[in-house]
């Protein structure tokens, strides 16, 4: 009885995950956001001309590879948090809790979708970037097999804090503002788009305490010639400190995420819908309904 | 309508001396409920007087402070998956779901239930087989809350809750949806808790109300009896041989209409008979909540 009733909650998230990721290629808008990102980054990467620094490697490399990561952060700190805060919103979340099984659905469904966004987009940014602009591959087994985990890990290390934060957020309207705000300092600070070597140390400091550096760091480790080491601050690639960091930020997720969500889960009532609804068609944002 | 007996082992929803107290300020004051298998029971009162409060508690949303409550034979605040699989919903402030279309939103709902109902009939039930392929933010106010009851039912729930189902609805949407209760309630013998301001809706549907004033129960029973509790009298009007109009006020409308006949010897214009309704009671009872004549008694309470 237990093992069926896991298989239909399994079945209905995967469900889910599909008709959501449908939903959102047929949908201009938010897909438009998506391949925006990816139009910048090969645009900036094809106006950029000079080598990274030391070497005869075009920036527009490290440029790439730097729009990568930065495109799977935002997908897990960014999107990930609107998307949640949004469906809390509409009662999504209230109607999967007082579904059986609605919550292990919803997350699945929201993995498949994440995890689909983030890959979709990296392999568009990476073949439009090739095609385009010349732009960096993997470099051999090795370096296809470095692009994997440092995606895998680096989602890893962002999902499940974008998920915490999208438990904590108070609604759709704020929670864009309070979170743009650091992620574009991260973007800047974080060596992703040019050398990191170039920041103030103080600035390389703060920026390796969050997973953005990191991730940078091993994707170019994948994508660019071993040369291009010349440009990193210890000289080398320092996969293991990328793997530990990433690890790191994982489990504080985790950590953060599964109270914070299954508290955010326990709080959603009638109640505080309809009182969240109020409040937001008085500040004008939505229209007053029903 | 017709009322079955109910036998009283049936019980669905049990509440017992059910608190809820929000820091200072009591929500509710003492809630008894008996809530019977097949039966439609409406909750009335006015805001604030602890309507939401008590379904939520009964839908395993909310904790109360003191009392006991078993719903479907669990305690709400511990029931599980197979327990909430037995629930159904309809909230009035759902949106979700908005880029779906209907008859997905709803053929995706069935997967979670152990023996749903067919989504295609389902969707003819509520009157949406038009709309089964319209994305779901292009439904109207009564398509939707129609979709909502949809999804609510999805699971062959023995217990149904219905928030204030009917806000918004024009009169023959209102009408097909009091069909469809009914249909469910009668012919499916599913259990309906429905809360309401509409005292109409809840003459029409309910087998038993209860009033709920001032975070308690002031009054129960079915509509009938709940009218003539009422301290009103039955009003009775006719025009005068004269062609002014009159109005009396007795206990016994019938004796009245009975003597006018007699001394006219023949038909009465305009004759009519209002008999004590159910908003009588009602305005009566939230009346004496706000008079205070209740006030010294809660005084009392928080004294002792």
């Amino acid at each position: 009885m237990k093992g069926t009733r896991v298989t239909r909650y399994r079945r209905a998230g995967l469900q889910r995950g599909r008709i959501e990721l449908r939903q959102l290629l047929r949908n201009p808008k938010e897909l438009s956001g998506h391949l925006t990102n990816v139009a910048v980054a090969v645009a900036v990467a094809a106006f950029i001309s000079e080598d990274v620094p030391g070497t005869g490697i075009p920036m527009a490399h490290l440029t790439l590879a730097g729009f990568a990561a930065y495109l799977l952060f935002q997908v897990g700190l960014v999107n990930l948090p609107q998307i949640l805060v949004t469906e809390r919103e509409e009662g999504a979340l209230l109607r999967l809790r007082a579904t059986p099984g609605g919550i292990p659905a919803y997350l699945i469904a929201k993995c498949v979708l994440v995890v689909a966004t983030a890959v979709g987009t990296l392999a568009l940014l990476l073949l439009a970037g090739a095609v385009l602009v010349d732009g960096p591959v993997p470099r051999g087994a090795a370096g296809w097999l470095t692009l994997l985990w440092v995606t895998a890990l680096g989602l890893l290390a962002v999902v499940p804090l974008g998920a915490a934060i999208g438990a904590v957020l108070p609604n759709p309207r704020e929670a864009l503002a309070l979170i743009m705000l650091p992620v574009m300092a991260l973007l800047i600070m974080s060596g992703t788009v040019f050398p990191i070597t170039t920041l103030p140390v103080p600035v390389q400091q703060v920026a390796s305490v969050f997973p953005l550096k990191w991730m940078a760091q091993g994707l170019r480790s994948a994508l660019l010639p071993d040369a291009a080491r010349a440009a990193e601050p210890a000289g080398s690639w320092e996969l293991p400190m990328v793997a530990l960091v990433l690890t790191a930020w994982a489990v504080l997720g985790f950590l953060l995420a599964v109270p914070l969500l299954r508290r955010a889960a326990r709080r959603e009532s009638g109640s505080r819908l309809s009182a969240r609804r109020r409040k937001a068609a008085r500040s004008g944002a939505v229209p007053a309904q029903g | 309508m017709t009322r079955r007996p109910v036998p009283a082992h049936d019980v669905v929803v049990e509440a017992r001396d059910v608190t809820m107290a929000y820091g200072d300020v009591d929500v509710l004051r003492g809630v008894d409920l008996d809530i019977h298998r097949g039966e439609v029971f409406a909750l009335l009162g006015p805001n604030g007087a602890g309507k939401t409060t008590t379904v939520e508690i009964l839908e395993g949303f909310r904790r109360r402070s003191t009392g006991d409550v078993r719903v479907l034979g669990a305690d709400p605040e511990r029931g599980d998956d197979a327990w909430r699989g037995r629930l159904g919903l309809v909230l009035q402030s759902w949106r979700d779901h908005p880029r779906w279309r209907v008859a997905e939103l709803l053929a995706h709902f069935a997967t979670y239930y152990p023996d749903p109902r067919d989504p295609a009939e389902l969707l003819a039930l509520v009157g949406l087989t038009d709309q089964a392929g319209r994305q779901v933010n292009r439904l109207s106010g009564g398509q939707r809350r129609r979709l909502d009851v949809a999804l609510g039912i999805v699971g062959r729930p023995e217990l149904l809750f219905l928030d204030e189902p009917t806000t918004g609805f024009d009169p023959e949407a209102r009408h097909e949806f009091h069909l469809l209760v009914e249909r469910l309630a009668r012919e499916e013998g599913v259990t309906v808790l429905l809360t309401t301001h509409d005292l109409v809706e809840a003459e029409r549907l309910a087998d038993r109300i209860a009033m709920l004033v001032g975070g308690r129960i002031r009054a129960l029973g079915t509509p009938a009896e709940l009218a003539r509790r009422a301290a009103a009298q039955a009003e009775v009007r006719w025009t005068a041989d004269d062609g002014t109009p009159r109005r009396e006020r007795t206990a016994d409308p019938s004796q009245l209409v009975w003597e006018l006949h007699r001394d006219a010897d023949g038909p009465i214009a305009g004759l009519e008979v209002r008999r004590p309704t159910l908003e009588d009671t009602y305005l009566h009872m939230v009346k004496r909540a706000a008079d205070g004549t209740d006030q010294a008694e809660d005084e009392e309470a928080r004294a002792a």
